[in-house]
């Protein structure tokens, strides 16, 4: 299937994915409603936008007690608005963090690769987000780690606590 | 002959474990499924409760679904013994079903302590939906509604009651709210939060007597005066539905105690959800959680092993998330552990905490609270499961985490759990659309 290949190392932090995903996903152009979700490292030198994987275990639809998540024609979870009840089941179950709660419709929301057509992938600049055939992977955690790397020296340095 | 594999009790496990053997076989054995009730989900009778969503919203699998599946259902009955050696079930109207396989999956029921009054008029449970039908009936705005008990399934109808516009008490015996959910320091912010929001909390108080001679209970409490209620719910724990296995060979604990692959003692035995006592996925020790996803997880590996495979379970994590008041809580895995090593954060400002267990550099269990607007609180309750589940190993990431125990995401992402998450299913093979099961 196709996933959304993150490749950090072209994320310049603009957060266009965000303002695009949350206005694909509520209709408002509203970042904390956005479900990738940018994250900064190396004290806001570098960034990387974080999304649901669309994972093979499909933590958050087995736990759903009522069926409110379903797997789409593109092979993306997704909920159903009109069967979810708000429980935020999905939410602790999902191990990626990555489904989230919007207290506006008191529903779960999260990725639903827009039907095919990622407006995050369609705006990114830099080509940091591609819609591609791949499997699911762990984009960013070679760069997380070596971003934070001094960071974690400085955490060191000081012996922490 | 095809294999006939008899599923006892139609709640969550008991359907996971259907919709696991149709996944591994199409169709190809014969289901029996004996339920006393018509299929439903207790975890959202909350929400039927608050009339955000109608009675019908509640039923899983319906008649329709069950054909589907060629499930043969034998609704309105139970089962009242087990004779394991010659693998018969006898029901309440004397049918014996024979069986190559049979999951015991009856769930708990909800229990009251032996209080005088305690069975009285105006004093109901929550627990079943015949139980949701009567609390619904009996509130109106402007009662006073009295919760006796302040646990996970009190807390889960907290939002319901107040949204039918009810006055509400809360009369817990232990000296905190939510004690087998969160810790002191969490439960004093809770309980600040819910006062904030008008709800009067009374803890350390025993209820003696409930009485009441016009259908309007009156708790005698050990201490200070009376309380007048227009209904009463307790809310004082479950116990299992085990009466039935009696004079069986299947041995139990306070659950049915299972092996890593959901069987019982009896090979041909297994045992799901709130009923079963299966490995803990921390201590690896036998566990009676009763909670929505170990009753998934059972059902789903139990059912594979019945059709067949030869599944090792990873064990249960112990999770719970309740919102009052738009306050989230929520704690994982060993939350308890007196015995881990702990850092723990409040923000009172934001009616923030955040407790993190640890296991050398590699997270055990965690408590969570914060305002459900707050992204800065909220976002992260999977990140912490992920890590609980995952158990991967944060090193140097352990220090940050204990000056600021919410800044997880940085730490999950360096620390390479996705790519340690990602491979791991439960049963082995991706997940099939539920369409797709048949």
């Amino acid at each position: 299937m196709k996933v959304l290949r993150i490749v950090p190392q072209r994320c310049t932090g603009c957060m266009r994915c965000e303002l695009a995903c949350s206005y694909a996903q509520t209709g408002t152009f509203q970042p904390a409603r956005s479900v990738i979700r940018v994250s900064p490292f190396e004290a806001h030198t570098s960034y990387a936008p974080y999304t649901c994987p669309q994972c093979a275990e499909a933590w958050c639809m087995t736990a759903c007690p009522v069926e409110a998540i379903a797997i789409s024609p593109v092979g993306a979870k997704v909920v159903l608005e009109d069967q979810c009840v708000g429980c935020k089941l999905c939410t602790i179950a999902c191990p990626h963090g990555t489904v989230l709660y919007s207290a506006a419709t008191q529903k779960a929301i999260k990725c639903d690769l827009c039907g095919g057509d990622p407006a995050c992938a369609a705006v990114c600049p830099t080509g940091a987000i591609e819609y591609v055939e791949a499997e699911p992977a762990d984009w960013l955690g070679g760069f997380a780690a070596e971003r934070s790397e001094r960071l974690r020296l400085a955490i060191a340095g000081t012996g922490g606590h | 002959m095809a294999a006939r594999h008899v599923i006892v009790g139609g709640g969550t496990a008991g359907l996971n474990a259907i919709l696991s053997i149709r996944e591994h076989d199409r169709g190809a054995s014969e289901i029996v499924l004996v339920s006393s009730e018509r299929p439903y989900s207790r975890m959202v009778l909350p929400y039927y409760l608050s009339r955000s969503i109608a009675e019908s919203h509640v039923f899983t699998a319906g008649p329709a679904r069950l054909a589907q599946l060629k499930v043969q259902p034998c609704l309105g009955r139970r089962a009242v013994s087990l004779d394991s050696g010659a693998s018969r079930l006898t029901l309440d109207d004397a049918t014996v079903l024979e069986y190559d396989t049979l999951l015991i999956a009856t769930g708990s029921s909800a229990v009251r302590p032996p209080v005088p009054g305690a069975d009285g008029p105006g004093v109901h449970s929550f627990w079943t939906l015949e139980q949701a039908r009567g609390v619904l009936a009996g509130i109106t705005a402007g009662s006073h509604v009295v919760l006796v008990g302040a646990g996970f399934i009190a807390f889960t109808i907290l939002n319901a009651i107040l949204a039918l516009g009810a006055r509400l008490t809360i009369v817990e015996i232990a000296p905190q709210i939510l004690p087998r959910m969160i810790d002191a320091e969490a439960a004093r912010m809770v309980h600040a939060w819910l006062e904030r929001h008008g709800v009067t909390i009374r803890t350390g108080v025993e209820v003696a007597a409930i009485e009441g001679d016009d259908g309007r209970p009156r708790l005698r409490l050990r201490a200070g005066e009376d309380l007048a209620a227009d209904l009463v719910i307790m809310a004082t724990g479950i116990r299992t539905n085990l009466e039935w296995l009696q004079d069986s060979e299947i041995r139990v604990n306070r659950g049915v105690l299972v092996d890593r692959y959901l069987r019982s003692n009896v090979p041909n035995v297994y045992a799901a959800g709130d009923v079963a006592e299966g490995p803990d996925a921390i201590s690896g020790k036998p566990a009676l959680h009763a909670i929505e996803p170990t009753a998934m997880d059972h059902g789903r590996v139990a059912g594979a092993n019945m059709a067949g495979r030869e599944l090792a379970y990873r064990g249960s994590l112990l999770m719970n998330i309740v919102e009052v008041c738009h306050l989230d809580i929520a704690s994982f895995g060993a939350w308890d552990d007196p015995t881990a090593e702990t850092v723990a954060l409040a923000r009172p400002e934001r009616w923030a905490y955040r407790k993190l267990l640890w296991r050398g550099d590699r997270l055990v269990g965690a408590i969570t609270l914060g305002r459900a607007s707050d992204l800065w609180t909220t976002n992260d309750v999977g990140i912490l499961k992920g890590l609980v589940q995952s158990g991967v190993s944060l090193g140097s990431w352990k220090a940050h985490l204990a000056r600021n125990p919410f800044d997880l995401k940085p730490a999950f992402v360096a620390a390479g759990t996705t790519g340690r998450l990602l491979p791991v299913t439960t049963l082995g093979r991706p997940s099939v659309p539920a369409e797709l099961v048949r």
